[in-house]
């Protein structure tokens, strides 16, 4: 409701700019329909329909001035829904950015003010308000956001619980600062904070904390194209309740990642990473608690690894390993190979990839007596594109194959695949079409069908270039 | 918006344009809006036109930003980064096709007629979720954790 009061002045300001600069209009409207039989159930149909549309507008008044909208809105067309909104309605939407852009002809310098995404601190967040960034002399770059940020509240929350999420998260601010040095690679050091009011200070004190205070330390080393080693340390600099005595304090890292990456030549190169999360710290600020538990017992961590041969001009092969820990459930792997083959001279690019996954089995329930069931599966992946003047057809099968058919989640299905194809016609420059078939059968559907038509479209504007947007 | 919340923002507003002031901002000329060169379908790799030069103001080498199968999987790292020159291609709508507070659609069902283009997750994820997700539930926690998850919701409701 609130967010289409906020459009509206940003509509206007698109119309005004229509009459004189450079507009581009781009979107998609895609219309879905959902048939799926459910042994017990009747068959069930569903058919969203979603509009996708952004507006660009350039050259407000001087060429450093732009407006860019984003947003979405669905409306189901049939009975039931697969999904009701946030209050059992049949529509909903979002307006994903839409925000006035101001370039500084030097040092990449930008104000942005309106509603954008950012993921210059911490994560990635969705705000209403101002962002700045800058390149500095001597190598370094300044960036910075506040606002407020935009709430996702959960219609579970009801009374209190609502409110408390709105009272905590009453604004939003991050910075970053990064140092680039030559023949080494940059360093950064960030913060964020999200919410001031701490749940323990709430007129009635809250059990739930939706707040967060993190610092984030990124870094990448790369003083030859052929090395790469980049990732993030993050803190939780929070303030937290006294750990009861007795009670291990929990970490206040929320997560080290990093991958280092060595590609001596272009047809070969091999990756590793390292991770590692301690539940309190990352899950911070989680809207939905009983998910993302804070208090799960232990930390997480993995590492893994990748190799690739060849280009993806030609046959690219990669092999990847993981290998995960988290403590309540135990360590798991996976590791497979995927290969994708361009035929040169035509436009066809088709992949396969087969991976394996061995992981402990889980208990149905807290309960030590409960029923314990396998998890371990396997996947096989095939999938081609072809494309042929203003025509273009593609394919993509999955499989799924689960080793234990006692696991509640299958309900007696040990197997699950989806099958999805597509053919498109460009009929003009500006202007797609195309529809997806898919065909599935999982856990809850003995059979699923799904029927998709995309229209795509872009008015106006330079030419696409690059990654199209 | 709150008080101290417009305090921020005016503080920001004053920091940039202060910097602006002292002559801090480097005098290289921002990257054009747009890549001035068309790309032909599929995944760039910046080496085969811009060879092993370094990136104006970036001091690091095109050749590090091809997109190859390890940096589409961390293309997170070079983003909190180097934002500004995926600008230079990336509109921000491209992004919200995975990223986004409010998503409309699972991505692979958005992309479904791009099976080359990476996904989260694919298939029906509603079912094959229950099986996957218990080895790394931190990694849903990126895209899910803080969003809208009404739909989570409907079954997530109490600590497992
Ligand atoms: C098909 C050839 C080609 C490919 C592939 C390519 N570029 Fe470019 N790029 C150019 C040309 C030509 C220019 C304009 C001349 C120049 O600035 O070097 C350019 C300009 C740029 C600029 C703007 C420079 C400025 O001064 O404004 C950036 C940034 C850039 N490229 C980044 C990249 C990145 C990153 C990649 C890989 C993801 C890439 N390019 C891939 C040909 C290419
Ligand atoms: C020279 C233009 C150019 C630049 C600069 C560039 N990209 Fe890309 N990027 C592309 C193109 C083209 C694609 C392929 C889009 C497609 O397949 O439809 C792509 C694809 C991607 C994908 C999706 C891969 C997939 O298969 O779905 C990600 C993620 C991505 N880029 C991230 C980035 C990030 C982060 C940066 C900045 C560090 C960046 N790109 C800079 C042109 C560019
Ligand atoms: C086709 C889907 C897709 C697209 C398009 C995409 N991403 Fe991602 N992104 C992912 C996935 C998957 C991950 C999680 C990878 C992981 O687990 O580390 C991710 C992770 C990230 C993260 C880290 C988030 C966190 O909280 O740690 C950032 C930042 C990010 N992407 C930025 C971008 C930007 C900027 C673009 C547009 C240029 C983009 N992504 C486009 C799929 C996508
Ligand atoms: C790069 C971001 C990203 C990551 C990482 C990610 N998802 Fe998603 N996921 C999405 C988006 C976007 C949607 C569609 C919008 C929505 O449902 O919120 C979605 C949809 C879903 C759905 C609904 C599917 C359907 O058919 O309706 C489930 C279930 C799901 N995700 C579970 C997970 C789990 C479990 C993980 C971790 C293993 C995960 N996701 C990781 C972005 C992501
Ligand atoms: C239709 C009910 C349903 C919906 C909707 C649903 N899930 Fe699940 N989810 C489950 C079930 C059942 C399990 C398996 C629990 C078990 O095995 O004990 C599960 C497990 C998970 C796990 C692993 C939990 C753990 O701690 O091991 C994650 C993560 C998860 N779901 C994420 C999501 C996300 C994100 C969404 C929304 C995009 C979502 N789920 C929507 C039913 C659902």
């Amino acid at each position: 409701m609130k967010t289409r009061f906020r459009l509206l002045p940003l509509f206007a300001l698109a119309a005004g700019a229509a009459s004189g600069q450079e507009v581009s209009v781009y979107g998609s409207t895609l219309a879905q329909l959902w048939k799926s039989e459910t042994p017990g159930f009747d068959k069930a149909t569903y058919a969203p329909a979603t509009q996708f549309l952004g507006i660009d507008a350039l050259n407000l008044g001087t060429e450093r001035l732009s407006l860019h909208l984003f947003g979405w809105g669905m409306a189901d067309l049939a009975d039931q829904s697969r999904y009701n909104g946030a209050n059992g309605s049949k529509t909903q939407g979002d307006l994903s950015f839409g925000y006035l852009q101001y370039r500084f002809p030097t040092a990449n310098a930008e104000l942005k003010a309106g509603r954008f995404s950012v993921n210059q601190a911490v994560g990635i967040e969705q705000v209403d308000g101002l962002s700045a960034r800058a390149d500095l002399r001597g190598g370094f770059t300044v960036s910075a956001f506040a606002g407020q940020p935009v709430l996702y509240k959960n219609p579970l929350q009801t009374g209190h619980e609502k409110n408390d999420y709105a009272f905590q998260r009453n604004w939003i601010a991050g910075a970053r600062i990064g140092l680039r040095v030559p023949k080494v690679g940059e360093f950064g050091l960030s913060y964020l904070q999200d919410g001031q009011n701490a749940a323990k200070d709430l007129p009635r004190p809250s059990e739930t904390d939706y707040t967060r205070r993190q610092v984030g330390l990124d870094l990448r080393i790369s003083p030859v194209a052929a090395f790469d080693l980049s990732g993030r340390t993050v803190f939780d600099v929070a303030k937290h309740p006294e750990t009861p005595a007795g009670e291990t304090k929990p970490s206040n890292i929320a997560e080290h990642d990093y991958q280092v990456s060595v590609r001596p030549t272009d047809l070969f190169a091999l990756t590793g990473t390292v991770t590692e999360r301690n539940y309190r710290a990352f899950y911070a600020g989680t809207n939905l608690h009983s998910l993302f538990n804070q208090h799960e017992k232990g930390k997480f961590s993995a590492y893994g690894a990748g190799l690739v041969f060849g280009t993806a001009a030609k046959l690219q092969v990669t092999a990847d390993f993981r290998h995960t820990k988290r403590e309540i459930y135990g360590e798991a792997n996976r590791f497979g190979v995927d290969a994708k083959w361009a035929v040169a001279g035509t436009k066809i690019v088709a992949g396969a990839g087969i991976h394996q996954v061995s992981a402990p089995d889980a208990a149905a329930s807290p309960d030590p007596e409960s029923l314990r069931y396998g998890t371990s599966h396997s996947e096989a992946r095939l999938w081609a594109m072809w494309e042929t003047g203003k025509l273009s057809f593609s394919g993509d099968g999955i499989y799924y194959k689960f080793k234990d058919s006692t696991n509640p989640n299958l309900y007696g299905k040990d197997a699950m695949f989806e099958l999805v194809v597509s053919a498109g016609y460009q009929a003009t420059p500006e202007f797609k079409v195309a529809g997806d078939l898919a065909y599935g059968a999982n856990a809850f559907a003995k059979s699923e069908t799904r029927g998709l038509l995309r229209l795509e479209y872009r008015f106006g504007g330079p030419a696409a270039k690059g990654g199209k947007k | 918006m709150s008080g101290k919340g417009s305090l921020l923002t005016l503080l920001l507003a004053l920091v940039l344009g202060t910097f602006a002031a002292c002559g801090l901002l480097s005098p290289q000329a921002s990257f054009a809006r747009t890549h001035p060169e068309g790309l032909s379908a599929g995944r760039p790799l910046c080496s085969e036109c811009h060879s092993n030069e370094t990136m104006k103001g970036g001091f690091k080498t095109f050749a590090s930003f091809d997109h190859t199968p390890s940096f589409v999987g961390n293309h997170r790292s070079q983003a909190i980064q180097d934002s500004a020159s995926c600008a230079t291609c990336h509109a921000p709508a491209f992004c919200t096709d995975c990223h986004g507070g409010k998503v409309a659609m699972s991505p692979s069902v958005k992309l479904g007629d791009r099976p080359d283009r990476i996904s989260p997750h694919r298939g029906s994820y509603l079912s094959l979720h229950r099986l996957e997700a218990r080895m790394d539930p931190t990694g849903c926690y990126k895209c899910h954790g803080r969003a809208n998850n009404d739909k989570c919701a409907a079954c997530h409701r109490r600590p497992q």
